[in-house]
Order: structure tokens, then sequence, then C-alpha cells
């Protein structure tokens, strides 16, 4: 039976409901290799900022159950770099690509997305305010609803594009940091970033990064995910992208299920790049399997 | 012809990633094995390139790749395992048949070394895998590389056979059980005095031993390309996990501008 993975997510029609999650997913060039990108419902780039970014010294990395911690720093290219050097191949590819930004304050994400403005083949923007690993600006936008309404307001006024609005697991309530970005105009929430965490070395007892804590991916945290991809979706109308140890097509029909309308592959894509596509393909081969269309599935969980 | 650097596109043009089964696995000493794949065609890899390899059914845990230096390229690749950890314990007791992801070629191999440089290989322990491969390479160009071969004592020493066979092989331990008592560095003075600098060091091991062959080389006017050893989320320059100081300031990338660099470009102090 036929299956139409197209999604709609709020004035955006996207070809299916799978993207790759920020900061996974290089610039998406990184992947051509390995499968058709342009396949995907899109790409979020690795966190734009105004002026490149470093990042943080290493390691950036360790591996825990299931999962991995980073902190690798919003380490980019910085904004113009990507629209020279970047923007123009995924045009040409036809892949959609979701600009993920980075600033520290109102002001800059507004530049920002200004920035982006007169440049084309950019389908959304995606608003990080819930980065774990800078000193200044991600999480303290996200953990405040005044501060997440008013960036989200500042980047709207900024943009003629649509805005989604990526929450940090960290707001207390998650529901009410989305509810105060939806009252800002917000198109679409994605949900969630990374939790922090922390290891230690027994023998040496430094810490594994470099940075202390990084932010917790992977398997390990689909559950935590999955709850609040749940309690974001009941409490806004508008669409949710879940993110949050998506590994195969199951974990994604999961999110679907509980009201995310699209979601974003994460640090699946390191340990298998083509991830993402596997993921797709079996999402569509389960809903030919039931004879649905993908969109119909959202928020069907009996909960 | 000698080895030429893979382009410069992450994992590049060749790079893929296929589930292949463990062919064989060699202890080598007590605590090192030589793992080998069977493909379904050749692998085009250079010296110093690398694959990311995983065990099919590992599950969710151990939850990414392992990035292995390459032994041997061809319709059998191999790597050296030394156990440091839950995933490479996995390997190192892995058997025939066991289905693994193999991602490869990763990185960018050795430089070639020029004509009137003498290639000298500086290899500490498992150091040695990509060392031993441009070994065979350079014998097989007809040149005659030195190896100086360094470990804290000789059962550290893996591959030292292999190696002798097309390398001029000089060894240092630290508890003299092979070789010259002491670093390997002492073996690479000589090496520098003798031909007045004009070598070239390929150098692979312990982060201070390539930080010493650099500062030595460095001084003795010798050309000096290093492999970074770094924890890798991806492998092709996706992640940015596997940050490197930089010589002058930012970070290099061990997968995609490495793991082969030139070790003067790399900040040792850091």
């Amino acid at each position: 039976m036929a299956c139409d993975p197209r999604v709609t997510l709020g004035p955006l029609v996207l070809r299916n409901p799978v993207l790759t999650a920020s900061g996974t997913f290089g610039y998406g060039l990184e992947f051509e290799p390995y499968f058709d990108v342009a396949s995907l419902g899109g790409i979020c780039t690795k966190g734009l900022s105004l002026l490149p970014r470093v990042g943080n010294p290493p390691p950036r990395l360790c591996e825990t159950a299931s999962g991995m911690l980073n902190a690798i720093g919003l380490a980019n290219v910085g904004v113009d770099a990507f629209c020279a050097d970047k923007l123009p191949h995924l045009r040409a590819r036809g892949i959609t690509v979701i600009a993920n930004l980075f600033a520290t304050s109102v002001e800059d994400f507004a530049a920002l997305a200004r920035r982006l403005e007169s440049e084309e083949g950019i389908a959304a923007l995606e608003v990080n305010i819930s980065c774990p690993n800078v000193d200044k600006g991600g999480i303290a936008f996200g953990v405040d609803p005044v501060m997440a309404a008013t960036v989200t307001a500042a980047v709207k006024k900024a943009s003629r594009r649509p805005v989604w609005i990526k929450l940090s697991p960290e707001a207390g309530r998650i529901a009410e940091i989305a509810c105060a970005c939806e009252e800002a105009g917000a198109d679409a929430l994605c949900a969630i970033n990374t939790i922090r965490g922390l290891a230690v070395d027994p023998e040496t007892w430094e810490p594994r990064l470099a940075n202390r804590t990084g932010g917790l991916s992977g398997p390990a945290i689909k559950p935590i995910a999955l709850r609040m991809v749940w309690e974001v979706a009941r409490a806004v109308k508008i669409p949710v992208v879940g993110i949050g140890g998506i590994a195969s097509a199951d974990d994604a029909i999961e999110f679907l299920l509980v009201g995310a309308s699209a979601v974003q592959v994460g640090s699946a894509s390191f340990r298998d790049p083509c991830a993402p596509r596997e993921v797709l393909e079996g999402m569509l081969r389960y809903g030919e399997r039931r004879g649905m269309n993908l969109r119909d599935l959202v928020g069907k969980a009996r909960l | 012809m000698e080895p030429s650097r893979a382009p410069d596109c992450h994992g590049g043009p060749l790079a893929r990633q296929l589930v292949a089964p463990l062919l064989r696995r060699e202890a080598v000493g007590s605590t090192h094995h030589v793992l080998t794949f069977e493909l379904d065609r050749p692998l085009e890899a250079e010296p110093g390139q690398f694959a990311m390899v995983r065990g099919a059914a590992w599950g969710s845990s151990p939850f990414l790749p392992r990035p292995m230096s390459l032994l041997e390229a061809g319709k059998t690749p191999s790597i050296l395992v030394k156990v440091v950890g839950e995933g490479t314990r996995r390997l190192a007791t892995a058997s025939p048949g066991e289905l693994f992801t193999f991602h490869a070629p990763l990185g960018r191999g050795w430089s070639p070394c020029p004509a009137d440089r003498t290639p000298v290989l500086v290899a500490g322990g498992v150091g040695v895998c990509p060392l031993l491969f441009l070994a065979r390479s350079l014998a097989s160009l007809g040149r005659e590389p030195i190896a100086l071969y360094g470990g804290r004592t000789a059962c550290e020493l893996p591959l030292d056979g292999a190696l002798g066979r097309v390398a001029e092989l000089r060894i240092a331990t630290e508890d003299g059980s092979s070789g010259e008592t002491g670093l390997v560095t002492r073996l690479l003075e000589q090496v520098l005095r003798d031909t007045n600098g004009r070598v070239k060091a390929f150098v692979c091991g312990p982060r201070r031993m390539m930080a010493a062959v650099a500062g030595m080389c460095r001084d003795a006017g010798a050309l000096c390309e290093v492999s970074l050893e770094a924890v890798m989320g991806c492998g092709f320059g996706a992640c940015l996990g596997c940050a490197v100081p930089r010589a002058g300031g930012g970070y290099l990338y061990a997968c995609s501008q490495g793991p082969c660099v030139d070790g003067f470009a790399v900040d040792w102090g850091r």
C-alpha cells in the first residue's frame, strides 16, 4: 500500500519527516560520499555563529553506556564562511537546509537571522537556546520562559523564514518554555538537546572531558526525550520535532506516536553515516506495511 | 610511485562503510592482536589511513566505532589491536566469522619521503601499525627505511620481527629487555647525528614521544610527520570531537586533516 512520507511543519512541507540533528551532521557535505543527503526531509547545520569559533580544548568526547558525552563548544566556520563555502553546494544538490543558529545575546541571534535573509536555499532557522557546553548564551535562554520568548520574538522579527526553537531538557517545566516560544511566534519546537553529564577517569581522577561536563546523547537519553516531546506536544498547537537517541525507524516512529511531526537523527550518524537514510527507509516500510501516511502516525500513542 | 596524499575531502571518495566478517585473529605476544577482515572487494588504502571498526552485534553499547590504523589494505585488510577499554577488549576476543562494520579508508595517510631524505620510522608500542604498513610500501619502492622501535619492555614491541624484515630495525626498551636500554629518542639522536639531519621522521606512538621526536627533528633540520591519536566520534569530519591543538592557535582534526600531519603543525605544549 502507498505511504505518503510528506509532513507539514507549520508553513513548511518536508518530503519526509527525517532530519539530521545539528552538530551531528557537519554541514551535510561530509555525508555526500555515503548517500543522497537530498533524499532526507532536511539537515540541520552545525550551529552557526556570527564569527567563527574554534571550540573547546580536547578531550571533547567520551563514550558512555549506550551513548556519549560531548563538549565540542560549537566549533563552526562562522555564518559568512557557511554562506560562501557550504550553502552553494547544499543548494546545488537540492538539500533542504535548516540553519541552526547560536549566539550569546538576543541582538546577535537577530543579527544572524538578518544575515541569512538574503541567502537562498534555507528552509527554516533553528534557534539553539539549549547548548550545555558554552559559558554564555545557549542554555541560559532555554531555561527561562521570558528569555526564550524574547529570543523567539527577536528572530521572528528579523526573518521571513519559519523559526524553530530547540529546547533544553534542563528547563524545569519544558512545557512552560514551549508555550512561551509558541506565544512569541515560533513556527515549530525541537526537543531535546543533550542533557548535561559528567564522567571521571578512576585511574587519573581527571574528568574525561576538558570542559568537565558535556552533553549526553545517544540511545541512553531516548526515554527522557520521548517523555519531554510528549509533554511539549500536549502543551502547544505548533508542530514538534523529536530528537534524542534515535537510531532506528522504530525509535523514530515512537517519537511520531507521542506527538512529534518529524524527527532528527543525531549521534547515530557518527557510528553509521547512513543512519538517517536507514531510519527513513525503515519508516517508509512501516508506513507501506500498514497502509498509512507517516503524518497520520503523529500523536497516535495510547497515552 | 610514492604514496600520495588522500584527497582533501573528509572520508575521501573511496571511503565506504560495509559489513565484513572477521577472517582471523592472531595473538601477537600477550597483549596485542592482529585482526584480519574479509571484504567483498579490495580496500584501496594508503599507509597511515585508518578504519572505523565496530561489532555488528554490539547493540547500543559500546556505542561508537573504534578508529584503528590500517596494517594492510587489499581484500583482506588488517588492524593491530591493543586492549585499552571495552571496545578493544571486544575486538581482541572476537571470533572468525563475527561481523563488523568496517568503514575505510579514512583520513590522510603519510605523505611521500623526499628522494634526498632517509626515511626514519619512529614507533612506540602499538604505534608500529601505520609504520609497518609504510615500511612495506617504502621497501617495495626500493627505499631503505630505518626503523627505531621503543617500548617499556620487550613485550611491548608487537610485530618487531615483521618490521625487521622491511627496515633496518633498532630497538630500545626502558628495562633493557630488548635492544638498547632507554627511550627510542636515544636511537634517534644517533641517527640524526650520523645523517646530519638529512632524514624524514615518520612517527607514531605516545604523545610525549611524538612531542620529543618533533622537537629533536626541528633542532636537527630534519622533516617530521606524526600520526595523531585522538578519541573520535565519527572518523570523517562531522563531529569535530578529535581536536588536537594546532601550532599558532586553534585545532587540527585528527580524522579529516590527519591522522598524518606535519609534526611541526602541532602545538605539543597545550
